[in-house]
């Protein structure tokens, strides 16, 4: 008999602790929107939206990305978690990194407790880094799904150096090139090599799973995992050459990568035998369409170049790919595995025994459908915003998320904290 | 398919029971049964099972629901469940009822 999935999870006490403060860090991010709005109507660089960019890339997507990947690892490497020990030693380094950096940023303290934050993330990404690739010498699975999260595992270790080495800059300037080009850098790596590479290795085996879709062309992921990563060595390159050419054929690459990318979940789509979709998977659906408005500013940047609108357009960039595709994703597929991972921590040993509920049963409904409307009207008004430069406007807005994200971590923690309700089974 | 003597179409029904969490339909309308052999000489049952995906999360989950429900019924039988993946499963396997809680048809 082929070993299954499941029998590799790794003990959900180590899954939990991700969730958890993750949807934290998710509502104060959410909080720090509606209480500083003039952190989207300045240039970029400021401390606020410093603090609120990190707080959201480490403390609420990166540390859901791992909890949620340690329990997918068995799924779609087909091997076991190489450590459980070291998963826990990378939470809670990520999770006084990512509180340290925010705080540091949040008051621009540019000294001693920013690069204690950023020793800490980066003890904690290597910890993260050395399970991962431990675990996958392990798995005799060659998938490009594997490809895609070993790759994209590199790239955030190259993101969170080079934060390092920026933070430093910052303190004692060594570096020549100016600031800004090393942030593009950084940002980059971050937001396309480690967050969507990710997201396409993961995503590309999950959903078509959810959607229970077969015999899917794999030829459109692999020629967007040569694309992703050969735009961004390119990416890196025209950092130093700086030329308007080089940065172009660098985004139609990428860009190239996507749409391959959405034409295999498209396909997906098409060839689904599931046809009604839950919630969460309509949330998760929506967040492409953010992806492909992604694709269209980061054109629009290229050639719009005016000085009073291009930062803007950048914020709103910015704000598309991490809230309006990556957040929005999560906030989806947060239903999607977390009651799974709950349900087989409360219930697998009584499987047989009792009348068990199903795992969507282990949340509420309604308080998904209302954050998950929240969570657009939200967005849509922070856009907004951004593009009109108007406080009222964002910290609407950021009103709307924070209650959307109240909601969310609610529904959380009501899974997280279910207990077994026992029942004998009759038959 | 050879048919079913008496106590493996009462198998067939009781595995109407065990529901695949993740899409809540039964797994004889999602057609992941593939065989039910009652053997009383040897007292054994055995029933082979494949899932949507190899990479189901749920597999071993919806293999010990069923073999404990069979087993609450044949209480003096060896109850084996047998994982295959030959040949895979399709669409074509579902039931109508699996069609229609899918919104297929």
């Amino acid at each position: 008999m082929q070993q299954i999935a499941s029998q590799n999870a790794p003990s959900a006490n180590i899954v939990i602790p991700h969730f958890a403060f993750g949807s934290l860090a998710w509502l104060t991010a959410t909080l720090f929107i509606a209480l500083s709005p003039d952190a989207f109507t300045t240039h970029y660089f400021n401390p606020k939206l410093l603090a609120i960019t990190h707080l959201l890339v480490l403390g609420w997507i990166s540390m859901i990305i791992w909890g949620a990947l340690y329990q997918l690892i068995p799924v779609i490497l087909d091997a076991k978690l190489f450590s459980e020990q070291l998963a826990i030693f990378s939470f809670f380094t990520l999770a006084a990194g990512s509180i340290l950096l925010c705080f540091s940023f949040w008051n621009f303290l540019l000294g001693g407790v920013l690069h204690l934050a950023a020793t800490l993330i980066i003890s904690a990404v290597i910890g993260f880094s050395f399970n991962i690739f431990k675990t996958a010498q392990t798995s005799r699975n060659k998938s490009i799904e594997r490809d895609f999260i070993l790759t994209s595992t590199l790239w955030l270790l190259f993101t969170v150096l080079s934060g390092f080495v920026f933070a430093l800059n910052l303190k004692y300037a060594f570096l020549k090139p100016e600031h800004l080009r090393l942030l593009k850098i950084h940002a980059h790596t971050g937001l396309v090599g480690w967050f969507l590479q990710l997201i396409m290795g993961v995503a590309s085996r999950l959903l078509p799973m959810f959607m229970v879709a077969h015999s899917l062309n794999k030829k459109k992921l692999q020629i967007a995992y040569y694309c992703i990563n050969a735009g961004l060595l390119l990416s890196i390159s025209s950092f130093f050459l700086n030329t308007i050419i080089d940065i172009i054929i660098t985004a139609i690459i990428l860009i190239t990568g996507v749409f391959y990318f959405v034409s295999y979940l498209k396909e997906a789509y098409t060839k689904r035998v599931k046809k009604n979709f839950d919630t969460g998977m309509k949330q998760s659906v929506l967040s492409f369409v953010s992806l492909l408005l992604v694709c269209i500013i980061s054109l629009l940047l290229l050639f719009y170049t005016h000085e009073n609108h291009s930062p803007r357009l950048a914020i709103a960039y910015g704000s598309l790919i991490i809230i309006g595709f990556i957040s929005s994703l999560i906030l989806g597929q947060t239903f999607k595995t977390l009651p799974f991972i709950i349900w087989l921590k409360v219930y697998k040993k009584l499987i047989g025994k009792i009348k068990m509920p199903l795992p969507k049963e282990l949340y509420s409904e309604k308080l998904l459908t209302i954050q998950l409307y929240l969570f657009f009207a939200g967005f849509f008004f922070l856009l907004l915003g951004i593009i009109l430069s108007h406080h009222t406007v964002i910290t609407l807005s950021g009103t709307l998320l924070f209650i959307s994200a109240l909601l969310y971590t609610i529904n959380t923690f009501k899974i997280i904290l279910h207990k077994p309700h026992i029942h004998e089974k009759t038959n | 398919m050879r048919k079913r003597t008496n106590e493996e179409q009462n198998i067939f029904e009781l595995l109407k029971g065990v529901i695949d969490p993740e899409l809540m339909i039964n797994i004889i309308d999602l057609g992941l049964v593939y065989d039910i052999r009652h053997k009383p000489a040897e007292e054994k049952i055995e029933v082979e099972i494949t899932l949507t995906s190899p990479g189901c999360p749920m597999g071993d989950v919806i293999i010990e629901d069923a073999k404990q429900l069979i087993e609450n019924h044949f209480r003096n039988f060896k109850v084996e469940i047998l994982l295959v993946w030959e040949p895979a499963w399709n669409k074509e396997m579902l039931s109508e009822a699996g069609k229609k809680a899918l919104g297929s048809i």
